[in-house]
């Protein structure tokens, strides 16, 4: 699959997602501290850090799961207020977990439309539509080429591979306008990986979707995403076009745990007053 | 979106591992087909009962007993089994049994209150009751186990200590006790004439919200959200269930059934009395769900298995005595029934949770 250039984002893409000075605490432990991201339109960012750096408690937060202790969402150009992931997905913001959030005792077709399913009426009573959901399930994974033994197999019979794909189609079936994805490759292989980072390059280019990407591999942020902000300790240490930044350089930065950010706070503190 | 090369993973994708041993392939079919296999114990166990009993043990009048049991049983197994589903346990259930049908039959003594109205407000305080239970549980974060324990004591309290804890001689108000549970049979009746099916009430009502609740559970979004609040809360709440609110819904479902389990008792046997649901028929009620094969880690569970569970449970309390043991012995077999159940359901769940790995 051919997936080396990026065509570059319009310039005059519009901002469809600003996070604004985010910070959120669960007790003691200090997981943002004042974070903001912008995201424009068809644009994929790639979001990077250390384990515990607070990569998935900032899209939680933008997900609906968590609400922040401070900071402001603003979204299609509007502030929203986020009370639960059933409110984001309405906004069409979609989100595949870092533990993919399937249910293991139901089957693929009943997570594919959970939260959002088809009925039908049946002398009076709303029932399940099954045999719909069972059909469209079966169509998209075919249309996205993900194959599985069948949509009627509980999910926790199946390869930690194939459940993540369940969870980046089901992400994308509502036709999302934002993507987040935290660590959507971890447990695929090399071929699952280039399958779903085309899919990612595919909504970006057909439907102008905006994507945040959490990846660990260099190689595979270079290959799709436009941005990479890199998020050090609760903070956004480094902002940075992949056009400007190189691997190497990133990998520089990341080890030495200093960014941009980083340096200016250095800065502050023999300047007092500027913070 | 145009198609992108298929990723073949096909029938012999990694991770689906094919069951090897005997007992594991013996374990899968008991959890894919539940209701089957405890069917089967059933009909072996009215099969033995029927033989060992000359043919008396399928006889109507004994039958009626057998079912009533059943039903009075079964109604509260089935709530369990909701409850179980989402991961939650009620312990207060025989308390809501006997306060349900005492307010009733006080209301109607005191104020002369209709049964029927009296009834409607005996299921609504078996609702609340519920609520309640859920309310505490999830707010505060207690266990329902705990939750539960605490509420039957304080309802027990309650229900002793209003009219000096006296059973109460309830009025018969036709057609009340009659639609109810009040037995109009007669050995010289018809099984299937209007006196006949009397006979049986109880365990129609029962076979009746069953079904509901297996409608309920199988085909409806309360159901799949039922399921995946007990199967994995997190990801349920990641992808926008109300997990908190289904967990409540369903406290109130079983305090509800509950309540009117306690109702029919007392239509039936004109009497209502606050000792009517000692917390072993809760026990017994578990029992009967785990025998029908509801997990004990949540996230699955069959109300109709409960049913069966609950004809298994009540079949061997009756027909083990009828065969001719003493009453004390049939509780060594339900107990050693009990303990069977388990351990084939923690082996079961055993398997489920190996393979979510
Ligand atoms: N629900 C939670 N309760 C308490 N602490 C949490 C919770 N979620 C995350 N944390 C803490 O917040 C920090 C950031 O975690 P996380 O966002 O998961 O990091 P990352 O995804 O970048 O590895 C960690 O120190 C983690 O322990
Ligand atoms: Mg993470």
């Amino acid at each position: 699959m051919n997936t080396q250039t990026i065509p570059p984002l319009a310039a005059d893409a519009p901002v469809v997602l600003e996070m604004s000075n985010i910070s959120k605490s669960f007790g003691a432990v200090t997981a943002l501290v004042d974070v903001s991201i912008k995201l424009r339109r068809g644009e994929v960012l790639a979001l990077v850090g250390d384990n515990g750096a607070g990569k998935s408690t900032l899209i939680k937060i933008l997900s609906g799961f968590h609400q922040p202790d401070t900071g402001t969402i603003v979204s299609q150009g509007k502030e929203v207020r986020f009370a639960s992931p059933r409110d984001a997905r309405a906004q069409g913001i979609e989100t595949v977990y870092q533990d993919l959030a399937l249910i293991g005792d139901l089957s693929v077709f009943h997570n594919m439309f959970l939260g959002r399913e088809y009925h039908k009426r049946i002398l009076g009573l709303n029932l399940l539509d099954n045999r719909k959901m069972r059909e469209q399930a079966q169509i998209y994974l075919d249309t996205l080429g993900i194959s599985i033994p069948s949509v009627n197999s509980t999910v926790d019979l199946l390869s930690g591979g194939q459940r993540q794909c369940i969870a980046v189609a089901r992400s994308i079936y509502s036709s999302p306008k934002i993507l987040v994805l935290d660590e959507p490759l971890a447990a695929l292989g090399v071929r699952e990986s280039a399958h779903v980072l085309g899919l990612i390059q595919n909504l970006r280019q057909q439907r102008q979707v905006s994507v945040i990407l959490i990846v660990h591999n260099y190689n595979q942020i270079f290959e799709v995403c436009d941005r990479i902000n890199f998020l050090h300790s609760g903070e956004v240490a480094l902002d940075a076009s992949t056009a400007d930044t190189s691997e190497e350089e990133l990998i520089r930065i990341v080890k030495s745990g200093l960014g941009r950010k980083a340096i200016d706070a250095a800065a502050a503190e023999v300047r007092p007053g500027i913070v | 979106m145009p198609p992108i090369e298929p990723l073949k993973a096909g029938k012999n994708a990694v991770g689906v591992k094919a069951p090897h041993t005997m007992t594991e392939r013996l374990l899968i079919l008991l959890s894919r087909y539940r209701e089957a296999s405890i069917a089967v114990v059933a009909i072996v166990l009215v099969i033995y009962f029927q033989v060992g009993s000359d043919g008396g043990f399928l006889s109507p009048q004994f039958m009626s007993v057998v079912l009533r049991d059943t039903g009075r049983l079964g109604l509260i197994a089935a709530a369990e089994v909701m409850l179980m589903i989402t991961g939650e346990i009620d312990l207060s259930l025989s308390a809501i049994f006997s306060i349900a049908p005492y307010v009733m039959a006080l209301m109607s003594v005191t104020w002369g209150v209709p049964l029927a109205v009296g009834a409607v407000i005996g299921v609504l305080i078996g609702v609340l009751v519920g609520a309640i239970n859920g309310i505490i549980t999830v707010r505060f974060r207690v266990p329902s186990l705990i939750t539960t324990v605490g509420m039957l004591f304080f309802l027990q309290g309650i229900v002793v200590s209003i009219y000096n804890s006296q059973p109460i001689v309830a009025p018969v108000e036709q057609p009340f006790n009659a639609i109810f549970g009040q037995s109009l049979y007669q050995p010289s009746d018809a099984l299937l004439s209007w006196h006949g099916v009397t006979a049986f009430t109880p365990f129609l009502w029962t076979v009746l919200i069953v079904l509901a609740l297996a409608l309920a559970l199988n085909r409806t979004t309360f159901g799949l959200h039922t399921i995946a609040t007990g199967s994995n809360i997190i990801g349920a709440r990641e992808i926008g269930v109300r997990a908190d609110r289904m967990k409540i819904y369903n406290f109130m479902i079983a305090g509800g059934c509950a309540a009117f389990a306690g109702i029919i008792n007392t239509a039936q046997f004109t009497s209502a009395d606050p000792q009517a649901g000692s917390p072993f028929l809760t026990l017994q009620a578990i029992a009967a769900a785990v025998i029908g094969g509801t997990s004990l880690l949540g996230g699955s569970g069959t109300v109709i298995g409960a049913l069966i569970g609950a004809f298994v449970v009540a079949s061997l309390n009756n027909g083990l005595v009828m065969i001719g043991a003493q009453a004390t012995v049939s509780d060594i077999y339900l107990g050693a029934a009990i303990i069977a159940a388990m351990i084939l359901s923690i082996q079961v769940d055993r398997l489920r949770t190996r393979r979510r790995l």
